[in-house]
C-alpha cells in the first residue's frame, strides 16, 4: 500500500504556531518531524490522521548546545546526522553519538530526529537507552508552558508516551558527565547495518577516586521490554566493588534475569536474553575501562 | 483534499506542480515532472533506490511529502552530469569504468549517496564510504565494484585529476 | 559435434577458429551503462503511454480459503474506476511448464497462499485504484493452512489441489548403477539430513507490466519486466484466447531478475485483461510485498543423503531423498525437482546414484526458479559431507575434492557429458590464493576456513514444451546507414548480455563492439530466443551470432578479395578492415587492406541488402531416465570458493571475513562482467547462508514481506572478495566461453558452513545460520 489517506497539511512557521496547531488539532493530528517512521505507518494504514503538523524545518526546534561543564541541550527536531557528527557531543557523549550512528541508514539519519525516535516510542528504538543511561531529561512544551521528565518516565512503551494533547517534545537535557564516569552503547542485530535491533544496551559507569571501585552504574536495556528497562540488579552487583571477571559474569546474569523480551521475526526471547548477557559483560567492561581514563 | 500549486527546485529548474498533501516526492518527481531516474524499490525507506539530494544531503523521496520539499534544493540523478555539455560527472564515469553498474536500478541512488558523502567529506575512509552507502541495497554487484568505483573517484579527486 | 555447431562459411572452414581475440575478452563497460548512470534508462515502470490507466490487485489476507463471493459494485461506483476483474475473467490456467498449468491470473474459487490475487481494478490513477480495492468485499471460507511439506504430504484429507493426492505435485525416482550394492560395499558411509531455506530473489525493481490492447485491430502490445518473453507470450495467448501473432511483448531494461522474472506475472495477465476490457493501456506495478506474495524463489528442501566412499576416499554412491516445498502452485517446480537430481552427478564422479524426490504443495507463495536453481540445495549438503568424509579419512578437504573431481570429457552416469572442465584448476587456485592448506584446522577457536566447489549448466538441452525448433536465432543486418544491427530475443536482465552479444558479433565481423547495435528484445522485432534462464545465453546466442556473422563474412569476403586481389580464403577481418592473412603489414602499412565499410558499400551496391541469421539448438543425449534430460547442457562452468569466518562466540554472529573464488567460465567474453557476476553470486549465497528467510506463520501469514525484515546483505555485510578467473578455453563453446552467473553461487553457503565447522567444530545442516543457532551450539558445547 503506497497511498496515504487524505489529511490536511500544516507547516507552522514558529514554535508558538506549532503549539497552537497541536492544541487546536488535538488527537486528530500527527506531528511530522522526520517522517521516517510516520510515513511508513501511514502507508501501511497503521495510522490514519486528519492532519499533519510538519515541524521538520522549524529552526527554533533545532540545535545543539554542548559547552564544557554545562552538559548539553539537544532540541528535539535536530536531525540525527547533526548529532552523529557533532564533535563536542561525540567527545562528551560517545555512547549517544554512536547509538545515533547505528540507527537506520545514512538517509534515515539525515531525515529523522532524536525527538521522533523517542516519540515513536518503539521498544526497539536506539536512542532511549543511552539517553536514559546518561540521565537525560526531556522537556515537553505546550502553550501552557513547559515540563520536565526523565526519559524513562516519558516513554511508556509500545508507541505510547507521556505526551498530552497540545504538547510536543521540545528538547533533551543531558547532564554533564560526572568525573571518572563513562558510558558505552552496544546493539545486536542480524546484519551489520539497517537493522532493527534485536537488543541494545547502554551502560554508564562512575568510579570512586581510586579509579577502581564502582561508585554508580546505570545499565539500560532496549528491545527487551515494552520500554527501556533500567536494571535494578546490576547496581546491586557492582556498586562498591572493583570489577573482576567473576563480577562481569555475574553482571551478565543479573541483566539477563531482568530482561523480559518477546519472540518475533527478528529473534527469539531466549536469544535476546543471551545477547543481553553478552552486551552487559562487554559494555560494563568497556565503560569501566573508559571511566578509569575519564 | 485540497490540491495546491507548489514550486519545486529540482536540478536548478523551478517546476510548478499541483499536488495533494498526500503526494510523495518520489511520485511527483517520477510522474509529474518525468524525471524517472529516481527509482522506487520498496516504498518503505529500506532500499535507497529513491534517494535524492535535498540541500545536498541524501534523503529518501519515498518517505518525503512533496509539499514539504518546497523551498529546498533537490538534486536527482539527472542533475549531476554537466548540464551544458552532458559530460558525465566523474563519479558516474567511475561507476561505468569499474563495472559498478549491472542492472542499474540501484545506481542512481548509489551514485547520489556517494556524491553527498564526498561533497561533504572529500577524503572518506573505506569505513566512511560503507557507512554512507549502507542504506542503498544492491542485489547484482555484491557492492565490491561499487566500493572500488567510489574509492577510485576519491583518489582521483585527491590527486586533482578530476 | 552436431549439425548446429557447423558454420556455413565455405571460405575458412579449413582453419582452426582463431583464439587471438580483439573484442572477446575485453572488459568493456556495458553499452547501456551511460544511460543507467544518468537515469535515462527506461525500465517498465518509467514508461507512460497516452491514455494510460493504472491497475492494482487485491490480495488475499488468508493462506487457504474458499472464495464464497466477491462484491465489487461499490468499487465500480467510485469516480475514476474503469473496470474490475476477478477469477471469472480468467478461467484458463497457465504455467511456465504447460502440462502442469494450474495458476490463474486471479484466484478461481479458492486462494492457496497469503497474498494471492483475487480481484484487480483499473482506474484513472493509482490512488483511485487503491481506494477501489478497499471497497471490494470478498467473503472467504477460511480453511486450515499447511505450511510444512512434511505435514502436507501426510494430509490427503486436506488437499490444496483436488487432483493431487497427498499434496504431491510431482515425484520421481532415478537409479543409475547399483547404489544399494555400492553403498553396502562402501568403506565409509555418511548419512545426514539437511534443510535449505525459503528465500526470495530480492531484485530491486519490482515487477511491472503495461498492456495496450487496441480494440480496432484486436492486437495487444505489452511492455513487461520479463526474463522469458517467449514463454510469457505463449501463456498470454492461452489465457487471453488470442493467437500469438496478435500479441507483442516488448521488454524494456530489467532491474534484476535472478529467475524471479522467469515466469509470467499476475501483473502481465491482469493488465492485459483490464486493457482489453477498457480499451486503454493499463499499467500495474508491484509493491514490494507483492514481490514476496508472488515469490517464485528458491525451493526449500528437506534432504536426506547417504554418501558412500571407498577406502581411498573415492565416492562410491549417493542416495538422495529430496522433499521439496513447492508452495501453492506448480511454476517451474518439476524442472527444479529434477535439477536437484541432476546436480548430484557433477562436479564429482559418482558411479552409482539413487534419487527419490517429491515436490509438495503447501499454502505458501509458490517457489520457482532462482539463481543456480536446483544446485544450491544439494551442493549445500554434499559439500559438507565431503568435508566430513575428508576428516574421516584424514585427508584435506582439498585433496578429497581433487580426488573426485571431474575432468574434460567425463560422461556422468546420467549421460551428462562434460566437454570441458578446469574444475581441478579452480580448486588449486582457490586453495593457493587463500592459503587454505596453511590455515585449515590450525586457526584459533572461533576462526575458521572452509572450501567448497560447484558447477552449473550453460543452457538446457530441452524446451519446456515439445518442440524441435532452434532455441536461439540471431539475425545480423548490415547496411550503410546503421552499420551492424543485431537482433536477438535474448533478455538483458542486468547481467549484461546485450554487451556480450555485441562483443561476440563484433569479434567475428571484425568491427568494434561499440559499433554494434543490439535491438532490445521484442517478440515482434527480435528473432526467436527462449529466454534468460539456465545461464544459456553466452553459449547459445554465441553460436547463433557466430553463425550469422560467418554467413555475413562469407558474403563480404569475396568482395574484399576481389578488391585486394587475393583469394577469398586468404581474407580476414579485424578492427574494421579486411586484409589478406599473408600480406598484412604493420598498422601503418595497410597496403593490402580495405575498409570494412567500403566493402559493405560495394556489396550492397552490387548485391542489395545483407542480412543473415544464425541459430543454435543444443545437442540431445540418449539413455536417460525419467526427468533425466533435465540438467543436460552443452557444457558446464565450474568454481571453487574458500570462505574465512570469524565468529563472535558470545553472540553467535558469523562474520565472513573473506571469500576467495576461482572460476572456470572458459574464455571470459567480458572479464569485468564475469567478475560482477561472481561478486553478485557470492552476495546472494551469503545472504541465504546467514540472513535471509521468508517467514511464514503456522496459519500461512507472511511475517516479513518487506526489505527491513527480509534481510539482504548490505554493503557492510560483504566480506573481502578475491575473484579469480582460471585460464580456460572451452573448444565446444563458440568463443570458448561458458556460464559464469549461476555457478559461483553454488559453493558460497557450503564454504561458509565448512568454515564454521573449522572454527567451532560444529556441523550445521540448516540454513540460514542465524547467530541464535550458532550460540546455542556453542552453549551446548560448553555444557558438555
Amino acid at each position: 500500500m503506497n497511498i496515504l489517506h487524505e489529511f490536511e497539511y500544516f507547516k507552522p512557521k514558529s514554535k508558538k504556531e506549532a503549539l497552537e496547531l497541536v492544541k487546536s488539532k488535538g488527537s486528530s493530528a500527527k506531528v511530522l518531524a522526520g517522517g521516517t517512521d510516520l510515513i511508513i505507518q501511514m502507508k501501511e494504514k497503521m495510522i490514519k490522521t486528519d492532519a499533519i503538523i510538519d515541524i521538520s524545518d522549524l529552526e527554533e526546534l533545532k540545535g545543539i548546545k554542548c559547552e564544557e561543564g554545562k552538559g548539553a541541550e539537544i532540541l528535539a527536531c535536530t536531525k540525527l546526522v547533526d548529532i552523529e557528527f557533532n564533535a563536542d557531543l561525540k567527545k562528551k557523549y560517545p555512547a549517544l553519538t554512536y547509538a545515533v550512528s547505528q540507527l537506520g541508514s545514512n538517509q534515515v539519519r539525515v531525515m529523522a530526529t532524536m525527538g521522533g525516535n523517542c516519540c515513536h516510542s518503539s521498544p526497539a528504538a536506539e536512542t532511549p537507552a543511552p539517553l536514559s543511561a546518561l540521565g537525560a531529561k526531556v522537556v515537553l512544551a505546550s502553550l501552557e508552558g513547559e515540563r520536565e521528565l526523565a526519559i524513562e518516565d516519558f516513554i511508556h512503551g509500545n508507541r505510547k508516551n507521556a505526551l498530552k494533547e497540545g504538547e510536543i517534545l521540545y528538547k533533551f537535557i543531558l547532564p554533564e558527565p560526572v568525573k571518572k564516569s563513562a558510558c558505552r552503547y552496544g546493539h545486536i542485530g542480524l546484519r551489520n547495518a539497517m537493522e532493527i535491533d534485536c537488543a541494545n544496551m547502554a551502560v554508564n559507569v562512575e568510579l570512586e577516586e581510586d579509579k577502581a571501585t564502582i561508585k554508580n552504574v546505570k545499565l539500560v536495556m532496549g528491545s527487551v521490554s515494552i520500554k527501556p528497562l533500567v536494571s535494578e540488579a546490576v547496581p546491586k552487583v557492582l556498586v562498591g566493588k572493583k570489577l573482576t571477571d567473576e563480577l562481569i559474569a555475574t553482571t551478565g546474569e543479573a541483566a539477563q534475569s531482568e530482561a523480559k523480551p518477546i519472540s518475533d521475526v527478528r529473534a527469539s526471547a531466549e536469544y535476546r536474553k543471551d545477547v543481553i548477557g553478552a552486551l552487559a559483560r562487554r559494555l560494563v567492561k568497556e565503560a569501566y575501562e573508559a571511566a578509569k581514563e575519564a | 483534499m485540497k490540491k495546491q500549486i507548489i514550486k519545486l527546485d529540482i536540478n536548478n529548474q523551478i517546476y510548478e506542480v499541483m499536488v495533494s498533501p498526500t503526494d510523495l516526492l518520489v511520485d511527483v518527481i517520477r510522474k509529474q515532472i518525468g524525471l524517472t531516474g529516481t527509482k522506487k524499490g520498496c516504498g518503505q525507506g529500506d532500499c535507497g533506490a529513491c534517494t535524492v539530494l535535498i540541500d545536498g544531503k541524501a534523503q529518501l523521496s519515498c518517505l518525503m511529502l512533496a509539499i514539504a520539499s518546497e523551498g529546498k534544493k533537490i538534486t536527482t540523478i539527472e542533475g549531476i552530469a554537466n548540464q551544458e555539455t552532458g559530460e558525465l560527472h566523474p563519479l558516474q564515469q567511475s561507476f561505468l569504468d569499474h563495472g559498478a553498474v549491472q542492472c542499474g536500478f540501484c545506481s542512481p541512488g548509489m551514485i547520489l549517496s556517494s556524491k553527498a558523502l564526498i561533497d561533504e567529506n572529500p577524503q572518506p575512509t573505506e569505513e566512511e564510504i560503507k557507512h554512507a552507502l549502507e542504506g542503498n541495497l544492491c542485489r547484482c554487484t555484491g557492492y565490491v565494484l561499487i566500493l572500488e568505483a567510489v574509492e577510485s573517484y576519491v583518489e582521483a579527486l585527491s590527486k586533482g585529476e578530476v | 559435434m552436431g549439425k548446429m555447431y557447423e558454420v556455413s562459411n565455405k571460405y575458412n572452414n579449413y582453419k582452426e577458429y582463431e583464439r587471438e581475440f580483439t573484442e572477446v575478452g575485453r572488459s568493456i563497460p556495458r553499452l547501456d551503462g551511460p544511460a543507467k548512470v544518468t537515469g535515462k534508462v527506461q525500465y517498465t515502470d518509467d514508461l507512460v503511454l497516452p491514455r494510460m490507466a493504472y491497475g492494482k490487485i487485491l490480495r488475499s489476507p488468508h493462506a487457504h480459503a474458499n472464495i464464497k463471493s466477491i462484491d465489487y459494485n461499490e468499487a465500480l461506483k467510485l469516480d475514476g474506476v474503469l473496470a474490475v476483474i476477478t477469477g471469472e475473467d480468467c478461467p484458463i490456467p497457465y504455467g511456465i511448464v504447460p502440462h502442469n498449468a494450474n495458476e490463474h491470473a486471479l484466484a478461481v474459487g479458492k486462494v492457496r497462499n497469503w497474498g494471492e490475487g483475487v480481484a484487480a481494478v483499473a482506474a484513472l490513477d493509482e490512488a483511485t485504484a487503491e481506494k477501489a480495492l478497499e471497497l471490494i468485499k470478498v467473503e472467504y471460507e477460511v480453511l486450515e493452512a499447511i505450511v510444512d511439506p512434511r505435514e502436507s504430504v501426510k494430509r490427503d484429507d486436506l488437499r490444496i489441489h483436488e487432483n493431487h493426492p497427498n499434496n504431491i505435485a510431482y515425484e520421481g525416482t532415478q537409479v543409475y548403477g547399483d547404489p544399494e550394492k555400492a553403498l553396502a560395499e562402501s568403506d565409509y558411509i555418511i548419512e545426514k539430513e539437511f534443510y535449505s531455506s525459503y528465500v526470495n530473489h530480492g531484485f530491486i525493481e519490482t515487477q511491472s507490466a503495461i498492456s495496450d490492447f487496441d480494440p480496432n485491430t484486436g492486437k495487444l502490445h505489452m511492455y513487461a519486466t520479463c526474463q522469458v518473453p517467449h514463454y510469457t507470450h505463449q501463456q498470454l495467448a492461452k489465457v487471453l484466447e488470442m493467437p500469438m501473432n496478435k500479441i507483442r511483448i516488448t521488454v524494456p531494461l530489467i532491474g534484476g531478475g535472478f529467475g524471479g522474472k522467469g515466469v509470467a506475472s499476475q501483473a502481465d495477465f491482469c493488465s492485459a485483461l483490464l486493457s482489453r476490457k477498457i480499451g486503454k493501456p493499463v499499467k500495474i506495478t508491484y509493491e514490494r510485498s507483492e514481490v514476496f506474495a508472488t515469490n517464485n524463489g528458491r525451493h526449500p528442501c528437506y534432504m536426506k543423503f547417504k554418501m558412500g566412499f571407498d577406502k581411498d576416499g573415492k565416492i562410491t554412491a549417493v542416495d538422495f531423498n529430496n522433499l521439496m516445498d513447492g508452495g501453492a502452485y506448480s511454476g517451474w517446480g518439476i524442472v527444479v525437482l529434477f535439477y536437484t537430481a541432476s546436480m548430484v552427478h557433477i562436479p564429482y564422479m559418482v558411479p552409482n546414484v539413487k534419487f527419490d524426490g517429491k515436490r509438495v504443495f503447501t499454502n505458501k507463495p509458490t517457489c520457482g526458479a532462482h539463481r543456480g536453481l536446483g544446485g544450491v540445495q544439494p551442493r549445500f549438503a554434499m559439500e559438507q559431507m565431503l568435508d566430513e568424509a575428508a576428516e574421516h579419512f584424514g585427508m584435506s578437504p582439498y585433496a578429497i575434492r581433487k580426488l573426485n573431481a571431474v575432468e574434460s570429457g567425463y560422461t556422468a552416469k546420467s549421460m551428462m557429458y562434460v566437454p570441458h572442465s578446469e574444475y581441478k584448476k579452480c580448486l588449486d587456485e582457490a586453495v593457493e590464493k587463500s592459503g587454505f592448506l596453511e590455515k585449515q584446522g590450525k586457526l584459533p577457536y572461533g576462526k575458521g576456513i572452509g572450501i567448497s566447489g560447484g558447477y552449473y549448466i550453460s543452457g538446457t538441452s530441452y524446451t519446456l514444451y515439445l518442440s524441435y525448433k532452434p532455441h536461439t536465432v540471431a539475425t545480423i543486418k548490415i547496411d550503410e546507414e546503421n552499420g551492424v544491427t543485431l537482433f536477438c530475443g535474448a533478455t538483458d536482465i542486468g547481467q549484461g548480455v546485450d554487451t556480450v552479444m555485441a562483443q561476440m558479433a563484433a569479434e567475428t565481423l571484425g568491427v568494434k563492439t561499440e559499433d554494434v547495435k543490439v535491438i532490445p528484445r521484442d517478440t515482434e522485432i527480435s528473432t526467436f530466443d527462449l529466454g534468460t534462464f539456465a545461464s544459456r545465453l553466452t553459449f547459445a546466442t554465441g553460436w547463433a551470432i557466430r553463425q550469422a556473422a560467418e554467413k555475413i563474412n562469407a558474403e563480404l569476403f569475396p568482395v574484399a578479395a576481389s578488391i585486394l586481389k587475393c583469394r577469398g580464403d586468404e581474407i580476414a577481418v579485424k578492427d574494421g578492415y579486411f586484409y589478406s592473412i599473408y600480406e598484412r603489414e604493420g598498422k601503418k602499412g595497410r597496403n593490402r587492406e580495405v575498409l570494412w565499410t567500403d566493402v559493405v558499400t560495394m556489396y550492397i551496391e552490387s548485391n542489395g541488402p545483407l542480412t543473415c541469421s544464425g541459430q543454435f539448438t543444443p545437442p540431445r543425449r540418449k539413455g536417460i531416465q525419467q526427468g533425466g534430460n533435465i540438467g543436460h547442457s552443452p557444457t558446464f562452468g565450474f568454481s571453487a570458493q574458500v570462505a574465512e569466518v570469524d565468529i563472535d562466540l558470545e553472540t553467535g554472529k558469523v562474520n565472513v571475513v573473506k571469500i576467495t573464488e576461482a572460476g572456470d567460465c572458459g574464455q571470459p567474453i567480458n572479464p569485468m562482467s564475469v567478475e560482477g557476476q561472481v561478486h553478485g553470486s557470492i552476495q546472494m549465497g551469503l545472504g541465504q547462508a546467514l540472513y535471509e528467510e521468508m517467514q511464514i506463520a503456522p496459519d500461512g501469514r507472511f511475517l516479513n514481506p518487506s526489505l527491513h525484515d527480509y534481510k539482504m546483505p548490505t554493503i557492510r555485510d560483504m566480506p573481502k572478495i578475491d575473484a579469480n578467473i582460471v585460464e580456460a578455453y572451452d573448444p565446444s563453446a563458440p568463443y570458448g566461453g561458458k556460464e559464469s552467473g549461476e555457478g559461483p553461487i553454488q559453493p558460497t553457503a557450503p564454504a561458509i558452513f565448512n568454515a564454521v565447522y573449522d572454527a567451532i567444530g560444529v556441523r550445521f545442516t540448516e540454513m540460514p545460520l542465524t547467530p541464535e543457532k550458532v550460540l546455542n551450539a556453542i552453549k551446548a558445547q560448553k555444557a558438555k
